[in-house]
């Protein structure tokens, strides 16, 4: 694929430090990675080490403290909290360890409603689409706490990569689940990727997963200590 | 660890919590609303107290409907009493061109014997004890009486035939009695010139009282001598009588303000239990980590107890306070002017207020907190360990048990209380229900819309029971508000209305027969409309049928007309009204004729004078009260007239035509009284007015207390609120989004507890208006602007309030919360 050359994420000496009572706390230094289109990034790491709140950034959530990061092309810096969140709608999904659906709506909603920020067309059909990707057709009408934590995580994903988002940035998408349950949400989100040609970046302890991705960064005390390409 | 210092230190650094200040505002709102109505009715209590034994100004009347016989004054005077004479009417009062209905009392003999009068020179003079008659010539009238009359101290005025100067200002009379806030103003005058206005005509209603005092075997003596020389318009009050009646006004002063505190009270519990909830629920951390670290269970909870104990204290102080500002607010709305004679606040019943506050605390934010004693010290280690243990059953007794013996304690009387909570519960259950199928159609709503409607609807699904409780509870309060400020003012304004344009607004009653018709042409003149005259005699009635007549107000002494023709604003509703020539029939008004169980074909005798009369029931009339026409219980026909004594009676509508129409009548024929309808409404309305701001006082508790649930469930939901916003920020919501999403969820709230609210108002006015006023009651649409507004100023308000922080939330937050 030709897309498959094309930068969706580079982040160049970022750091990141908040202001403590003990004086100015250093969470990130220094880092600098690039992501392409379809490729797949592990951040693994210690608790407390800095991956979450890198993934924060990548995203757009937050801004760095010092560097630059440029997602889809546009330097985040440069924009304010509210045009983050117009670039979120359409070029990013997130899937989050604790799932994150909003209870009081069924699957399709739940999916229907990331749509209808994003701002797109005929949302019940797509968001119908998505579900049935992930094996949920018969579930549609189900509310979160129907559903077991492997089903709300398929919808979780559904709703990430219902709207087609150029990455999609995962926080340890099995950590709350079981082995098997988990080995199988961690087989669709690379289906996924594959598929929708988006780059994943993820966010986890567990190494087999990472051995998954095309790239491993291990964070120390907020430093990127190791590159790895798996291939 | 000392649990004294540990509920200091929890109270002063979690002071700022949301829940705890929620939790104080329940308890200062139920302090207030009790505090008030309970210092209130104390003060109104202590002045009724104080003038025991004087509230007749004797030990014993004699009362009647015309004066009383000499022979029971000498009786009096023989078995040693002192006696005084006093005589009571209403009339219009001229002074200058100003006039005002008032309150006479012709006062005689020894008045007042027991109890003192207090007089002043002037208007802002002090006062004076006196026990004195007013002098011949001169009149004593009260304060409200002066400002009315625009008058002054030393200015004359007429009273029929006499002429008299005002004296003094009357500021207080021993016998008053519990009606003090309601009457006309008072006017004292000596007996005589009462007598000589030639005012005191059958159509006056004036009351006759023999007033005796004096040793206890003497008043006894003469009450068995005078009990069986009574007739059938005379009786006896006793000052146990008295205190009765005013006992009972007292009484049910004190229920009406007592139910409006109960509803406030019932509320602010919920608010209560709500914050208290949400508070345990937040310390279940802080109370793991304490067992972790050794902390016994039973010193965690004296801790607990003792915080719960500062904050009631600290919140009694406050809501004392508050409820003292309120209790005066309702005595100036009540009396006419501040300093009116109700003694100082004493703190006393605070302090019952006080003990209420913490029995409420104990019985609902007590338990949840109480609950902690069953968090495991594990949870430190793994949440999911923590099990969320119930408030046990026997807890849920102690609030349930505290919510009923409020309103029993506060109401004094189990069954009243009883229906009071029933139908507060019923009229909260069905605006429950309807919130409940509101909240439900906004779902279906919410299928159908789009992202910030979609998100904003499914909050207020997600938090359907608290949103339920947060429309009902503000729905009671606002309903409680518009029923009295507006659907009240319209009610009364639409009766007015509903009244026929030339509905009489004037009577003159006591017009000789020699006298009629120079009247009746001079008001013809004066281009009065809707004039009517007729006769008036009084009777007694001594038999139906042959048979004494049941022992009934409307029995006795009455007051009979006769007419050749039906007269207006009646209908016949059984037999056949008397046609022109017949005599000795009668017809009766059907309330008269149920009541004393008369009907047609019944034979009625009468007495007036030496002379014994009878006639035939051979129609019964429905009357309509409202026509404010002359109007009779008992018509005759017209040869009665031949033989009874009688004066006439005229009324007419008046309109703004002739303004010294009035006045000229009252100069030409002192003996003529004019009553003017349309003051005595404005009387009417303004008692209604008065009492219902003294309620609103107490029902601004109410929806103060519905507005603390609303934000303490606010406050209960924030965490959610929090993660639902960072959530949708992070799939790329803008904070407008965000801001609509809260829009739509709270001004669907808002919509639902107004409409609720409004069309409770109405329906209650509509109902009142029918079933007791007999007339339609049309809310207009200002009804349905002001709930509509007064509820999205105060919800969305103080979802906006409650919601800022959740606005702020930043997205990355979502990657820290749990699930």
């Amino acid at each position: 694929m030709n897309q498959s050359t094309r930068e969706i994420l580079s982040c160049h000496h970022v750091g990141f430090a908040v202001d403590a009572p003990g004086g100015r706390l250093q969470i990130l230094e220094d880092i600098t990675l690039d992501l392409n289109a379809g490729e797949t990034l592990a951040i693994v790491g210690a608790s407390g080490s800095g991956k979450t709140t890198l993934l924060g950034l990548l995203a757009g959530l937050e801004l760095p403290t010092s560097g630059d990061i440029r997602l889809t092309d546009a330097d985040l810096k440069s924009l304010d909290e509210d045009q983050r969140a117009t670039l979120r709608r359409r070029q990013v999904g997130f899937v989050f360890q604790s799932f994150h659906l909003l209870p009081s709506l069924t699957a399709l909603e739940n999916v229907m409603l990331a749509l209808e920020i994003a701002g797109f067309d005929n949302v019940r059909d797509r968001a119908t689409q998505a579900l049935t990707r992930v094996g949920l057709d018969h579930r549609l009408d189900h509310y979160p706490r129907q559903m077991s934590g492997g089903e709300q995580q398929r919808v979780a994903i559904a709703r990430a990569f219902a709207g087609n988002p150029a990455i999609l940035f995962a926080d340890e998408p099995t950590g709350n689940l079981d082995r098997r349950t988990g080995q199988s949400i961690a087989d669709l989100l690379f289906e996924l990727n594959r598929d929708h040609d988006t780059a994943l970046v993820l966010v986890t302890h567990d190494l087999e997963l990472a051995r998954r991705c095309n790239h491993i960064e291990e964070i120390v005390d907020g430093r990127l200590v190791q590159k790895a390409v798996t291939g | 660890m000392n649990p004294i210092s540990l509920s200091f230190r929890l109270l002063t650094r979690q002071g700022r919590s949301g829940a705890l200040v929620m939790l104080a505002a329940g308890l200062i709102v139920a302090t207030a609303a009790l505090g008030a109505v309970s210092l209130f009715t104390d003060r109104v209590g202590r002045a009724l107290e104080r003038e025991a034994g004087e509230a007749l100004a004797a030990d014993l009347i004699v009362a009647g409907r015309e004066r009383l016989p000499r022979e029971f004054f000498e009786q009096a005077e023989d078995f040693g009493l002192a006696t005084g004479e006093i005589i009571l009417m209403s009339t219009a009062v001229f002074v200058g061109e100003e006039s005002q209905l008032i309150d006479v009392k012709g006062v005689g003999g020894g008045y007042p014997l027991r109890g003192q009068l207090r007089l002043s020179a002037d208007l802002d003079g002090t006062d004076e004890a006196v026990a004195h008659l007013p002098e011949r010539g001169t009149a004593w009238l009260e304060p409200r009486g002066l400002r009315a009359l625009d008058a002054e101290i030393g200015d004359s005025t007429e009273l029929g035939y006499s002429e008299l100067t005002i004296d003094r200002a009357v500021l207080f009379e021993p016998d008053r009695g519990g009606s003090r806030f309601m009457l006309a103003p008072r006017m004292m005058v000596h007996i005589d010139d009462l007598l000589e206005s030639e005012l005191l005509g059958p159509g006056a209603r004036a009351r006759y009282r023999l007033l005796v005092a004096g040793s206890e075997s003497a008043v006894d003596e003469f009450t068995r001598w005078v009990e069986p020389r009574l007739d059938d318009n005379q009786n006896l009050i006793t000052v146990a009588d008295a205190e009765d009646q005013t006992g009972m006004a007292l009484t049910q002063a004190q229920r009406f303000l007592g139910v409006a505190a109960l509803t406030a009270v019932i509320l602010a519990a919920v608010a209560i239990l709500l914050s208290a909830m949400r508070f345990s629920l937040a310390q279940r951390d802080l109370v793991a980590l304490l067992k972790a670290f050794g902390a016994q269970g039973g010193s965690i909870m004296t801790a607990m107890s003792l915080m719960l104990l500062w904050l009631v204290l600290v919140s009694i102080v406050i809501g004392g306070t508050a409820g003292l500002v309120a209790q005066e607010l309702i005595a100036r709305t009540l009396a006419d002017a501040p300093g009116s004679d109700l003694p100082p606040v004493r703190f006393g019943p605070l302090a019952g207020a006080g003990v209420f506050t913490l029995l409420l605390a104990a019985g609902f934010a007590l338990p949840p907190l109480l609950n902690l004693r069953g968090v495991p010290p594990m949870r430190i280690l793994n949440r999911s360990l923590d099990t969320r243990i119930g408030i046990s059953r026997l807890l849920w007794l102690l609030p349930v048990g505290a919510a009923l013996a409020i309103p029993v304690m506060q109401l004094g009387d189990t069954r009243l209380a009883l229906i009071v909570l029933g139908a507060s519960a019923g009229l909260a259950g069905s605006l429950a229900l309807f919130g409940w199928l509101a909240m439900l159609a906004s779902g279906r709503l919410a299928r159908r819309a789009r992202a910030a409607w979609r998100f904003g609807l499914a909050g207020l699904q997600r938090r359907r029971g608290a949103g339920i409780v947060q429309v009902t509870a503000l729905g009671l309060g606002l309903m409680a508000l518009l029923l009295l400020v507006i659907v009240r003012a319209e009610m009364l304004e639409q009766w007015r209305t509903s009244l026929p344009a030339d509905a009489p607004d004037h009577f003159l009653v006591n017009i000789q027969p020699d006298q009629a018709s120079a009247v009746e042409q001079r008001l013809s003149e004066a281009g009065v409309v809707n004039l009517q005259m007729r006769p008036m005699a009084n009777a007694n009635l001594v038999a139906i049928n042959g048979e004494r007549p049941p022992d009934d107000r409307m029995a006795g002494q009455v007051n009979v007309s006769w007419i050749d023709e039906l007269p207006p604003a009646n209908e016949i509703v059984a037999g056949e009204f008397f046609t022109a020539g017949a005599s000795g029939e009668i017809s009766l008004a059907a309330m008269w004729a149920e009541r004393l169980g008369a009907g047609l074909g019944d034979e009625l005798t009468f007495e007036s004078g030496a002379r014994r009369f009878s006639a035939t029931v051979t129609s019964i009339r429905e009357v309509d009260w409202n026509s404010f026409n002359v109007n009779f219980f008992i018509l005759l026909t017209p040869d009665a007239g031949e033989f009874l004594p009688h004066q006439k009676i005229a009324s007419f509508h008046l309109g703004d035509a002739d303004s010294g129409l009035l006045r000229e009548i009252s100069r030409s024929w002192p003996n003529i009284s004019v009553i003017d309808i349309g003051v005595i409404i404005e009387r009417i309305t303004e008692i209604i007015e008065r009492v219902s701001q003294a309620a609103q006082v107490v029902f601004f508790f109410t929806l103060l207390a519905g507005l603390v649930v609303l934000l303490a469930a606010l406050e209960a939901t924030r965490d959610e609120r929090r993660r639902e916003a960072a959530l949708i920020r992070t799939l790329g919501a803008d904070n407008r989004m965000v801001l609509r999403g809260l829009l739509v969820e709270y001004s669907t709230m808002a919509l639902i507890a107004a409409a609720l609210a409004t069309a409770g108002a109405g329906i209650t006015g509509w109902f009142l208006a029918t079933e007791l006023f007999e007339f339609r009651y049309q809310p207009s649409l200002w009804l349905f602007t002001a709930g509509f507004v007064a509820s999205a100023v105060l919800i969305v308000g103080s979802g906006w309030l409650g919601n800022r922080s959740v606005l702020r939330t930043p997205p990355v937050r979502i990657l820290r919360t749990g699930s």
